[in-house]
């Protein structure tokens, strides 16, 4: 079942256009990846699907409906979204995880997210900006899991993470995949990566979609130029 | 006015002084001594003249006038900022009206020229210089704290909420010139309204009275102008759906 669709969707921002004619869909409870080279305008999509930005043209449905009809707040809470550098709020771990549950006037139980995204709980009356970037991005994560989405936007997530961390964080985005049925969909500009995770995705370059399908099937026999070159690290 | 004029041989020596230093301030020091002189002549005169109408809506018309140049003034200082001239003029009129209105009400002061004009020039400039601040501030909050908005507003937080940390902050830094002033009065200098009454020949007690009305008046007007001006501010960066827009 589709959850999210566009339809000849681009964007223009600061007078240039970051994407062109831009058609996909994502399927419920898959994860689903967007790679390509830096300045492909990966992030920028990404930010399309919870509406910090606009498209120029085009249309976005979320479960059929268009995302201008949501309210976007509304949107946002269903339609997570973690960062690339995580921010961490001033005060303790406990009270970042909060954030977004007080915003919403949820209840949460910390030690039950701490657990999912395998933190330790010692680590809730810490300082939240005392955290490795590793811990921060889980507890990020934590934080924007609290509001139970249905979607969760991942952008770049482990860049600024070492090997042993970024393979913990994929882990962790499979296993929240597999189990909350979680859609996932991740930027990424690395192919082992993508080929780790799985799935589907798509290739971007210059704001244009150049390949896009089952990741095993792209990578074991991909179709366009693009794709062949972005394989073998060549430049795009 | 012989006495304003052989004033003008201290701007004498202190130009010959920087000259002889080769400050390279001297020619600045001799616009700024005419200026001066022009600017307070003429608003002098204007006083006067309002003075002697001993009509309350040319008073009002008045303290508009130097509402709007305050408003001016404060837009000037935080040029990035959409709609600077409007939020100021609203922080700053409505800041005014508060604590003069008030005082007018509870009758502390007259409406007389010369207590409304004088006590509503220091509410006003001193509401134009926490808004400008103020302004300032939250321009460069969120710019700075562009990271941290998104990631509120991600989480589903509204505008405002996103914001508020900037304009606690903001309003809080607009404030504290102002407070820090309040808790040294008197110690190091003393204030205008406080010297001009003493030279006027009131006893210093008086003007020590009047004076802390001052501070306090200010202290309303300055806060409430400031907080006003927090939340109108925070709009400009933001559009209908709620996503935080391109700054130049």
């Amino acid at each position: 079942m589709t959850i999210f669709s566009l339809e000849n969707v681009s964007l223009k921002r600061g007078g240039k256009a970051l994407l062109k004619n831009i058609n996909f869909t994502v399927k419920r409870g898959e994860i689903f990846s967007i790679f390509g080279p830096s300045g492909a305008g990966k992030s920028s999509l990404l930010r399309l699907f919870n509406r910090l930005y606009e498209p120029e043209t085009g249309k976005i449905f979320f479960n059929g409906k268009d995302i201008r009809e949501y309210d976007p707040e509304e949107l946002r809470k269903r339609v997570g979204m973690v960062f690339q550098i995580p921010v961490m709020f001033e005060g303790t771990v406990e009270e970042n995880l909060k954030i977004g549950a007080d915003i919403w006037g949820i209840n949460i139980e910390p030690e039950n997210l701490m657990e999912m995204v395998q933190l330790n709980k010692d680590k809730l009356h810490q300082k939240a900006n005392r955290l490795s970037v590793g811990e921060a991005q889980r507890v990020a994560i934590a934080r924007t899991l609290a509001l139970e989405p249905e979607v969760l936007l991942m952008d770049e997530p482990t860049s600024a993470l070492d090997p042993a961390t970024t393979l913990g964080i994929e882990n962790l985005v499979k296993k929240l995949n597999r189990e909350l049925q979680l859609t996932v969909i991740f930027v990424s500009h690395n192919i082992q990566q993508i080929e780790r995770l799985g799935g589907r995705g798509l290739l971007l370059v210059d704001g244009e979609i150049k390949e896009t399908g089952e990741i095993d099937h792209i990578l074991k026999s991909p179709n366009t130029e693009e794709m062949m070159k972005f394989l073998s690290g060549e430049k795009l | 006015m012989n006495q304003t004029l052989t004033a003008t041989v201290l701007v004498a020596i202190a130009i010959i002084l920087v000259e002889v230093q080769r400050l390279g301030v001297g020619k600045d020091l001799f616009i700024g001594a005419i200026r001066s002189f022009i600017q307070l002549m003429a608003i002098g005169y204007v006083l006067q003249y309002i003075f002697n109408l001993e009509k309350l809506p040319y008073q009002i018309l008045l303290l508009l006038i130097m509402v709007v140049i305050a408003s001016f003034t404060a837009k000037g200082r935080a040029k990035e900022l959409p709609g600077a001239f409007f939020i100021s003029f609203i922080a700053i009129l409505t800041g005014a009206t508060f604590t003069l209105g008030l005082m007018l009400l509870l009758r502390l002061i007259s409406t007389e020229p010369n207590y409304l004009i004088p006590l509503g020039g220091m509410v006003i400039g001193n509401t134009m210089n926490g808004t400008a601040l103020v302004l300032m501030r939250v321009s460069e909050g969120m710019k700075d704290k562009r990271n941290e908005i998104e990631a509120l507003l991600a989480l589903g937080a509204s505008p405002r909420y996103a914001s508020s940390r900037v304009l606690k902050s903001s309003v809080r830094a607009a404030l504290l010139p102002f407070i820090n002033t309040m808790k040294i009065v008197g110690l190091i200098q003393l204030p205008g309204a406080m010297t001009g009454m003493m030279i006027a020949g009131a006893s210093p007690i008086e003007a020590t009275r009047v004076q802390i009305m001052v501070m306090y008046m200010i202290s309303a007007s300055v806060t409430t102008g400031t907080m006003i001006a927090s939340l109108l501010s925070y709009r400009a960066f933001f559009n209908r759906a709620h996503q935080l827009i391109e700054l130049p």
